[in-house]
């Protein structure tokens, strides 16, 4: 029995272990590969250490202050890399962007939620199944009408193309969970509210919200999120380097095959900051909202 | 005339709590914008895929050409494939590593909460992202992982992880389920541990073995989770582009192409917005059949009934 349970011991330990390098690996290696210098990260056989390692890459990212193993390969190269410092722009226009859609989310999702929850109106139904099924077109599929709306709407290379695409996009699932969230309030509160006469306004207004606000506010945030996170419709819609989001520099940078990866790695951890103060309410948010509330284990 | 107005404003007042007006007016907004961003690109697709627009000849009515020329193109099935190769790959290998990640995390050891907390950043990093620290790892020149083998004395020579056909293919499939794991066994966790313990009481009074613990009590017990997990992940596979975009670009030659990015390629990189809505619409009802057939071969009561 007890070597048995030794046994389980090392294979639960061995198994984290094992997650853990999985998972993690790949930040530490970008964390290192970002503070050294370009010369020995590309050299064979490699040697990482041999210069030590330094901050130079975020010194240029931010203030433009070339570092100096690349004043020894001339002007072309660092004129590869400037790419790189649109990084924290894009951090900020992504943030822009992603700020309207969760608002946008936070409105029209909890009045949209809380009628399907809670009123009886002509194609209720109807819609609700509509809006739920409009997330089921791939996007990959509408990429193309999307860019011809747009065109037309003369909002290429402007923020509102984006944040009506990704207010869309992200829409269907802030009304279902806010949907199903509502209904899960006991009806009795609201119909103690009718009998005072309260209007269904009203109502939305004085319990609906303060009693859903943690979910409403999870729901935000996790449009926030897919919205800062989104790449495919940034890429075509977003046509200079002042309004590109961040997955677009940075994913546009990863296809230029001269770029300098000291630097990349720079941009990558400066542009991951931001996703890892938003992580844990999100997160919580989807695994109550999802395990609890829409699906019965 | 006072009076009269403020009758009217009472008047409006009364009818706006009327439910079904505030019903309406509250889904407008919503519905409204999804409806136009939903209708509108679906008929201007259709209508597109039946035409040539393209920079260098001029609009011309095709009919089914497009659809004929798109499905008869050696590129088109190879991309499907690709899509069904990778879809076949990593949904049953994220269902079963979720399994396992899930039953590890439902035990108890030391660090278990950090890494619980940790496994949130590969998931809500952008999958552009990903597919770049990743690309860095893999990359054939003097990536991570040849540096770090080559150091250790494991290899002689530098390893085409993105150059080869398999490897590159494989690199993907990594990239993905470092990305999606997370999720499938948050949740798959949250299933696990609505089992009722008694359950598993009863299965030890009669003497189960672990193995049939697992398979009597908790299989059944996550079974409706596995299935929204495999559905989910299935979406998410198809929907794949944003990782083979900054990992490989679809190479080595086509060898990672998969559908979402052949489309974007054959729209975007050629213009050619006529095939490419052709493909679009082909890639959409492909696979609305094949959410129809697993929403058919889900379990009964898998997921609640809707009563909207």
């Amino acid at each position: 029995m007890n070597s048995r349970s030794l046994a389980r011991r090392i294979a639960i330990y061995g198994g984290a272990l094992l997650l853990a390098f999985f998972w993690f690996a790949p930040f530490v290696l970008v964390i290192i590969g970002s503070t050294i210098p370009e010369t020995n990260l590309t050299s064979f056989p490699p040697n990482w250490f041999e210069d030590p390692p330094n901050l130079q890459t975020f010194d240029y990212i931010f203030t433009g202050k070339i570092p100096e193993t690349y004043e020894q390969r001339g002007a072309l190269r660092s004129m590869i890399s400037s790419e790189v410092r649109d990084v924290p722009r894009a951090i900020l226009n992504s943030f822009v962007v992603a700020t309207a859609v969760m608002f946008i989310n936070l409105i029209f999702g909890s009045l949209a939620a809380y009628a399907y929850a809670r009123l009886q109106f002509p194609g209720r139904r109807f819609a609700f199944t509509f809006v739920l099924m409009s997330r089921l077109i791939p996007t990959v599929a509408i990429a193309v009408p999307y860019y011809l709306i747009v065109q037309s709407l003369d909002l290429i290379n402007s923020f509102w193309a984006l944040i009506m695409i990704y207010s869309v996009l992200t829409l269907p699932f802030t009304t279902l969970v806010l949907t199903l969230y509502f209904r899960s309030i006991p009806i009795e509160i609201d119909e103690a509210a009718q009998l005072e006469g309260a209007s269904p306004w009203r109502i939305l207004n004085d319990i609906g919200i303060p009693l859903a606000l943690p979910s409403i506010i999870g729901a935000g945030l996790f449009a926030f999120m897919l919205s800062y996170s989104e790449f495919l419709f940034g890429l075509f819609i977003t046509t200079t380097r002042e309004r590109r989001t961040l997955p677009v520099v940075l994913g546009s940078l990863s296809a230029n095959t001269d770029v300098s990866w000291n630097m990349l790695m720079a941009g990558i951890v400066i542009g991951t900051i931001p996703t890892l103060f938003l992580a844990i309410p999100v997160w919580r948010f989807m695994v109550r909202g999802l395990t609890s509330g829409a699906i019965k284990g | 005339m006072s009076n009269q107005q403020q009758g009217s404003r009472a008047g409006i007042r009364r009818g706006l709590s009327n439910p079904a007006l505030a019903g309406l007016l509250m889904v407008m907004p919503a519905l409204v914008l999804v409806a136009i961003f939903t209708i509108w690109p679906v008929a201007r697709a259709i209508y597109q895929s039946t035409r040539i627009e393209s920079p260098i000849f001029p609009p011309q009515y095709v009919g089914f050409q497009n659809y004929r020329d798109v499905w008869g193109s050696f590129y088109f099935r190879d991309a499907a494939e690709n899509s069904l190769l990778f879809a076949a790959v990593t949904v049953p290998a994220l269902v079963v590593l979720g399994v396992m990640v899930a039953l590890l995390l439902n035990e108890s050891f030391v660090g278990n909460t950090a890494l619980r907390i940790g496994m949130l950043l590969p998931w809500a990093l952008p999958a552009a992202v990903s597919g770049l620290i990743w690309k860095w790892v893999f990359l054939d020149s003097w990536g991570a992982l040849n540096a770090g083998l080559y150091s250790l004395g494991i290899i002689d020579t530098y390893i085409d992880w993105l150059t080869d056909t398999d490897l590159a293919r494989l690199a993907v499939v990594i990239v993905f389920v470092w990305a999606q794991l997370p999720l499938a066994a948050v949740f798959l966790l949250a299933s696990l541990q609505s089992v009722p313990e008694e359950l598993y009481s009863a299965a030890a009074v009669d003497g189960a073995s672990a193995f049939g613990r697992f398979r009597t009590v908790t299989f059944p017990g996550i079974r409706p989770m596995l299935v929204v997990v495999a559905l989910f992940e299935l979406l998410m596979a198809i929907t794949n582009f944003d990782i083979v975009y900054a990992l490989s670009q679809g190479g080595p030659g086509t060898a990672t192409t998969l559908l979402t990015y052949f489309t974007w390629a054959e729209s975007f990189r050629k213009l050619d917005f006529g095939r490419g809505s052709a493909l679009a619409i082909i890639i959409a009802l492909a696979s609305l059949v094949l959410i129809l057939i697993l929403v058919r071969a889900m379990p009964k009561g898998a997921l609640v009934e809707e009563e909207a």
